[in-house]
């Protein structure tokens, strides 16, 4: 069911197929695909329209999933009762219900066949219909958005005679060979990832590639795991296996390349994820920051701000989409381990680029729609003094 | 007798009689006997002074060579107490013969006895004292009592491997057994727990978490000292002091909300039971670990069961281990019938047709009619799974109420008024600071109400509140401000 029609046909075309066969450091050139950028200042009407002519911008949704099955991994990080002050999630920390409804109408008017919007909320172990409900949000604003619509929690084993679906990943992987995921993956052909740009303390951002964290199931990578196979629902978060690497997974998914490697989450955390963006490739980035917080990806008081930056970016390469967001954000998409805001970890650009996924050089990368320069939205600036973001819990 | 079920009682630990039951069960050291000592002086009662606590309850017989040296030294204190409009109850506990206490109590002027065990009858007033199983529910005593409590607060089992399944910290709390009682009883209702012992001090928050999770749903606690607190007020500590006036000042608000009490629980789940034998363990517990949730529930004793209104209710859960009679089966099959969800153990019977949910639960799930039976595949062993997948099965869509911010180790309360008028949300926090560190908390629910009262524990008035329509769901939210306690009530007019 899984159709190739991912890499070749969406990133740019340059090098995109020699690179993926090369060793990972000594490739000479990774591919690149324009990022569109727009402004925009409110999650309704503006949101779709700003949003359909970035998809016009990059050359039209309709040739991307027309016909397709098309997946949105949307992000819901951390508990579901947590707030920016007084502001529900998705004006801070989660994706918007609303952008996802206004995207899937959108998908559905170029043609996808079928939509699935799909998370791996924190420790969930029911539908993610229920996650919405207990969250308050209202799932009818998703699947009301578009006939066939379906919601699927990726922590839980995927319904049918194949739970999970083992994706290799190309040039042999940075932290694991290959990743166990839901199986609603394996079925997608083209996937969407919708993230909120925020600051991340452990790894530095979180952008389209460290949405897709949560794409890994907490069922096999996931706290309290039992040893040989994967649970039948989730017990705890990505904390052991993910961020500590103080077990492997169950015996029943590949361990690690290096058990001797840091056990560090900075360390872990942007090859993990970076991994899991040339294992599971996005075909679709969405970067959201028309409200935001500076900081953290999740409230801390006295250490992240609700901000409004009024911007929204799309594009079809995560990396060359993240790096541009990175560049608005204020930071050097060049930059790596102790630089800003790679102060404690390590370039999950750089290591996606290591893996041929796409460049992060700004050179190399057309920026359409408002300039970088024009977009630019410090979030340092605009934050709180970073010696007040350490410890708490974890997100994506 | 009136004045008993209004009072708001303390345990006014002195004596030689309570000097005799401690050294026999705890070390007393030389300041612990002091203060013993110093509380059965008439002087000691200097510290309620301005305070609501308008009861006092005393050792007065416990089958003990001392009782009769209590009850003579008492005298100073009885009249004291009379003079500051202090009700005196006597505690008889043990082998004391308890038509003698009665005698020597109506004797001495005492507004009651409270009596461990008593079966009897008695023109005396007398609070009946025994364990959760065996109260005797239709009695016309002034107050029952209950003995066999936990002191309320996060369990100090959560801090090592028995924390709960979902890694969020166990609740001790005694809410739910007196929302089954306050189902059952109009009777008020005393719960006796003490602070926890070796020689800890407990903070001033803790005893106030102690008040609420008992007067919120609608008893009381007797009010119960450590020795070090004792030990402070006997000796004029400012800070005992202090304490005592936020326990005072924590017990008197709920004196002034009285109505509260009177009531009952909004919840969209129903659980029905006898709540006797091995039914009680099995269903309490679901109630406990419901609260837990924040699963708003509906007590519903089986004798009450074919009279009582299911109205509003999503779900029933029928848990005890024996088949309900014919006509209660009946009734709870039309409740499915017509698109509730009964959740009920393994021999309930093959009615439906199967309609799994997209979960992996302990029952089989059967659509019928309008609705669903949840049937256990096997035995109910396990009431956390029980309490939590009801919870899923009846489906969060169906909440009443959402609190963001709030304590991760909170439980609410959802209730409204017998006339319907007025709806009251209790926000209950059971960890030791009294405000929360974890941000800005907001309130969501299901209904638009005409008004909103903010009422601070312990606060003299209310703050109104101003609704706004949830920007990501429907329904309405409550900003709360930053400088309410982390426990409060948000009370409603409909």
């Amino acid at each position: 069911m899984r159709v190739q029609i991912n890499r070749r046909e969406f990133m740019a075309a340059a090098g995109a197929g020699l690179g993926l066969l090369q060793p990972a450091r000594t490739r000479a050139a990774v591919p690149t695909a324009p990022v569109a950028i727009a402004r925009c200042r409110s999650y309704g009407p503006e949101y779709v329209a700003a949003t359909e002519k970035m998809f016009d911008q990059l050359g039209g949704l309709g040739r991307l999933v027309k016909g397709k099955t098309v997946t949105i991994k949307i992000n819901l990080s951390g508990n579901e009762d947590v707030r920016q002050d007084y502001l529900p999630a998705g004006r801070s920390i989660w994706t918007n219900p609303h952008t996802v409804g206004g995207v899937i109408h959108l998908l559905d008017k170029a043609g996808a066949r079928r939509i699935r919007v799909v998370e791996g909320a924190w420790a969930w172990p029911a539908s993610l219909e229920e996650f919405m409900y207990k969250a308050g949000w209202d799932p009818k604003l998703l699947t009301g958005a578009a006939p066939r619509v379906e919601l699927v929690n990726t922590n839980m084993p995927y319904k049918g005679q194949k739970p999970y679906t083992r994706f290799p990943v190309p040039n042999g992987g940075h932290l694991f060979p290959a990743y166990d995921l839901s199986t609603a993956y394996a079925e997608s052909d083209v996937l969407v990832s919708m993230a909120k740009m925020k600051e991340h303390l452990t790894a530095g951002v979180t952008l389209s590639i460290k949405n897709c964290f949560g794409a890994s199931p907490t069922t096999i990578y996931g706290d309290k795991v039992p040893v040989d196979e994967p649970a039948p629902v989730p017990y705890g978060g990505r904390n052991t296996i993910g961020h500590m690497g103080s077990r492997q997974p169950p015996k029943s998914s590949l361990p690690e390349k290096d058990p001797k490697s840091p056990r560090q989450a900075g360390y872990r955390i942007p090859r993990f994820i970076a991994d899991l963006a040339a294992a599971n490739p996005i075909h679709l980035a969405l970067v959201e920051a028309v409200e935001t917080i500076t900081g953290a990806e999740l409230p801390r008081p006295n250490g992240t701000k609700f901000v409004s930056p009024g911007i929204i970016m799309a594009g079809t390469n995560c990396v060359t989409t993240d790096a541009a967001a990175l560049a608005v954000m204020g930071f050097d998409p060049m930059a790596d381990r102790g630089a800003p805001p790679y102060e404690t970890c390590d370039s999950t650009v750089r290591l996606a680029e290591e893996l041929g996924v796409g460049t992060r050089d700004l050179k190399q990368i057309e920026v359409i729609g408002v300039p970088i320069k024009e977009a630019v939205f410090n979030f340092r600036e605009n934050g709180f003094p970073r010696t007040t973001l350490r410890g708490g819990r974890r997100g994506a | 007798m009136a004045q008993l079920q209004h009072a708001i009682p303390i345990r006014w630990a002195g004596g030689p009689l309570e000097i005799a039951v401690r050294g026999r069960t705890e070390s007393l050291n030389p300041q612990a006997r002091q203060a013993l000592e110093r509380f059965h002086d008439p002087a000691s009662l200097g510290v309620l002074e301005g305070s609501p606590i308008d009861c006092l309850v005393v050792s007065w017989a416990g089958g003990l060579p001392e009782d009769a040296a209590q009850q003579k030294s008492m005298a100073p204190l009885l009249e004291a107490a009379g003079k500051r409009n202090l009700a005196v109850v006597g505690w008889v506990a043990g082998a004391a013969d308890p038509n003698a206490a009665i005698a020597a109590a109506k004797s001495a002027g005492l507004a009651g006895l409270a009596i461990q065990g008593f079966k009897g009858q008695s023109d005396f007033p007398v609070i009946l004292c025994c364990e959760r199983a065996a109260v005797a529910w239709d009695s016309t005593a002034p107050a029952l009592a209950v003995m066999d409590n936990v002191w309320p607060g996060v369990s100090r089992q959560s801090f090592g491997a028995d924390a709960g399944p979902t890694s969020t910290p166990w609740l001790d709390s005694n809410g739910w057994y007196v929302q089954l009682a306050r189902a059952r009883s109009e009777t008020p209702l005393w719960l006796i727990f003490d602070p926890p012992g070796n020689g800890n001090v407990t903070p001033a928050q803790s005893y106030s978490t102690a008040i609420c999770d008992s007067a919120a749903p609608g008893a009381r606690w007797v009010i119960s000292l450590d020795a070090n607190l004792r030990s402070g007020l006997a000796e004029g500590n400012s800070t005992a002091r202090e304490t005592l006036k936020q326990i005072g000042a924590a017990a008197g608000f709920y004196r002034n909300h009285e109505e509260w009490r009177t009531f009952h629980s909004l919840g969209v789940v129903g659980v029905i039971s006898d709540f006797t034998g091995e039914n009680f363990e099995m269903s309490g517990e679901i109630l406990n670990l419901m609260a837990r949730r924040n699963l708003q529930f509906r007590v519903i004793w089986k004798s009450q069961a074919m009279s009582m209104p299911f109205t509003g209710l999503k779900a029933l859960v029928y848990a005890d281990t024996a088949a309900p009679a014919a006509g209660l089966r009946r009734r709870l099959m039309s409740f499915v019938e017509q698109g509730g969800l009964l959740v009920a153990g393994p021999k309930w019977g093959p009615e439906g047709k199967p309609a799994n949910p997209d979960f992996p639960t302990q029952f089989e799930v059967r659509a019928f009619g309008k609705g669903r039976l949840a049937v256990a595949r096997q035995e109910l062993s396990d009431a956390y799974q029980v309490a939590t997948d009801t919870q899923l099965l009846t489906s969060h869509a169906n909440d009443l109420v959402k609190v963001y911010n709030g304590a991760s180790s909170g439980c609410s309360l959802f209730t409204g008024s017998p006339d319907g008028k007025r709806a009251l949300l209790q926000i209950l926090s059971y960890a030791n600071a009294g405000r929360l560190s974890s941000g800005l908390r907001t309130v969501w629910v299901r209904q638009k109400y005409r008004s909103c009262r903010l009422w601070s524990i312990g606060a003299e008035g209310p703050t109104p509140l101003e609704a706004s329509p949830s920007e990501e769901y429907f329904g309405f939210e409550y900003r709360i401000p930053q400088a309410t306690p982390a426990s409060f009530a948000l009370e409603f007019e409909v």
